[in-house]
């Protein structure tokens, strides 16, 4: 397993309730009985115990996993490697089931857990609000009850949606965001009978896993490009949670290939995607996905082709463990300031987060190696 | 060299003609009452640009808005979708801001006719009616007039 960076802005770091009992303070009475009835736990097999990818060895062996309140997240993470912030992601809700109320009712809920169990207790950390993906104008609400608690850092939505983020059944999410300048993040994992793929879904975890990062997250960004979402929201900005990146510059070439063939069926879209993906996306670096026998001078090539310098930010998805994933080879090769940019800078920089600034100028070769 | 390709009464409009001129394949268009010759290459794999779709031109104020505008169509290559302005050759990528590095070019101003496009002149790397970006091929205009009721195109 790659270690974890000390001292970093963490952009990705899991939290969740140790059981549903935890939320229930957070819950209008209607929906104890629900669960209740139901027996609705709050249990998922997103990061099902028995895969490696789970859990680190010393998040296993502290025998919780992901950390469930304040006081395990300082023992595992904080007191270790004194983050300069965090970024917290709690995808609980992503399989909340097929009820848009009770979904609206169970995020609004973890929405306030985490404000209470974690922002209110340390000023380096950040919450994501998570709202109700089968219910967009109920999203739309939650994220204006939130969005002036600037300790919110973004909205988290899961990669698997019924239909992808940039549609139009989703302007209400895009113009909430929009207008309370946060951040779409984007995560592995989605509700229960999104499938995977057009074809259907997956026969083993492997496949399934992998479907996030390779298979959805690719379409969601050629559908937030080609539907059009950055013209009508110019500042509206995009993370790539725990998704990976090193798919990133080959779709680029090619979406802008077919671009100029292909642009009379969305005309809105007035610059090349590859532009529009630069400008408004960036990737936290945790799965990095670079193989171990990868030359030095490939992982720059690869570097100058997806603009790591700008494009990236450091997170350790933790307590998740995705082995030796080539970040420290990656870094390695981004020089000092760049080193400093994906690590803290960058970071500081899109979720306005108040530390040390790192003004960072990619080398000059980059623009060449971009063309 | 003149290459009379027909009365013009038998292009109804939107018709086109390849013909051979001097040796060369071009194609001779008719969109509403003016008559265009472009040469049947595509500047960019040589393709035969010809053959290809006369695409309109499509503007937007945003997602979901579509209206067209009136100039001068585009030919689209059948190969990789490249479009060319018939009046000048000049390729166009997207809609864009101004992003994509153009070149400038030179179109020559046709000898006086009735019908054809001399006075759309040589235009440099502004971009297109609809706001598109000119792109990095020009493909070759040929002279195309109207002369006693034929149209005749010029090498």
């Amino acid at each position: 397993m790659s270690a974890i960076a000390h001292g970093a802005i963490d952009c990705d770091v899991h939290v969740e309730p140790e059981s549903m009992a935890v939320l229930l303070p957070y819950l209008d009475p209607y929906w104890h009985e629900y669960i209740r009835g139901g027996r609705i736990g709050i249990g998922h097999r997103l990061y099902p115990a028995s895969e490696a990818l789970s859990a680190r060895p010393e998040a296993r062996a502290a025998g919780s996993f992901p950390p469930a309140d304040y006081s395990t997240l300082r023992t595992q993470l904080l007191e270790p490697y004194e983050p300069r912030a965090v970024v917290l992601t709690c995808v609980a809700s992503f399989q909340a089931g097929r009820n848009p109320y009770y979904e609206t009712a169970i995020t609004r809920a973890i929405n306030d857990w985490m404000r209470e169990e974690f922002l209110d207790r340390d000023d380096r950390l950040r919450g994501s609000v998570v709202v109700p993906t089968l219910h967009p104008e109920a999203a739309a609400e939650e994220i204006d009850r939130l969005g002036a608690d600037r300790r919110f850092a973004q909205i988290l939505l899961p990669v698997r949606s019924e239909t992808p983020w940039g549609n139009v059944r989703y302007r209400a999410i895009h113009d909430a965001a929009a207008r309370n300048h946060l951040p779409l993040a984007l995560h592995p994992w989605g509700g229960v009978s999104m499938a995977p793929t057009t074809t259907g879904g997956a026969a083993s975890y492997y496949e399934d896993y992998l479907y996030n990062s390779q298979i959805i997250a690719p379409a969601q960004m050629l559908s937030l490009v080609a539907e059009g979402v950055f013209e009508r929201h110019p500042s509206l900005r995009v993370v790539l949670a725990e998704l990976g990146f090193g798919w990133i510059p080959s779709l680029m070439w090619r979406y802008d290939k077919d671009w100029k063939a292909l642009w009379r069926e969305t005309p809105w879209v007035r610059d090349r995607p590859s532009v529009y993906i630069k400008k408004h996306f960036r990737a936290t670096t945790s799965p990095t996905q670079i193989p171990r026998r990868v030359s030095e001078l490939e992982v720059a090539q690869f570097a100058h082709m997806l603009g790591a310098w700008d494009f990236l930010m450091y997170s350790s998805d933790y307590p998740h463990d995705h082995g030796e994933d080539g970040s420290e080879k990656l870094l390695g090769v981004l020089g000092e300031d760049g080193r400093e940019a994906v690590l803290r800078g960058n970071a500081a920089a899109f979720y306005e987060i108040e530390t040390e600034p790192a003004g960072v100028t990619p080398p000059e070769t980059d623009e060449e190696a971009r063309r | 060299m003149r290459v009379v390709v027909g009365r013009a009464s038998e292009f109804a409009n939107g018709d086109r003609r390849i013909v051979d001129v001097n040796g060369k394949s071009v194609g001779v268009f008719r969109v509403d009452d003016t008559f265009y010759a472009i040469r049947n290459r595509c500047p960019h794999q040589f393709g035969p640009l010809c053959v290809g779709a006369l695409a309109p031109r499509a503007v937007s104020s945003g997602p979901g808005q579509f209206s067209m505008d009136p100039g001068v169509p585009l030919l689209a290559c059948p190969w990789h979708g490249w479009e060319y302005d018939l009046a000048t050759g000049q390729s166009f990528m997207g809609p864009g801001h101004g992003n994509v590095s153009a070149r400038r070019y030179d179109v020559s101003v046709l000898p006086g006719t009735e019908l054809e496009s001399a006075e759309q002149s040589a235009g440099g790397a502004a971009p297109g009616p609809d706001g598109r970006v000119p792109g990095p091929y020009v493909a070759e205009t040929v002279p195309v007039f109207i002369e006693e009721e034929y149209v005749v195109v010029e090498d």
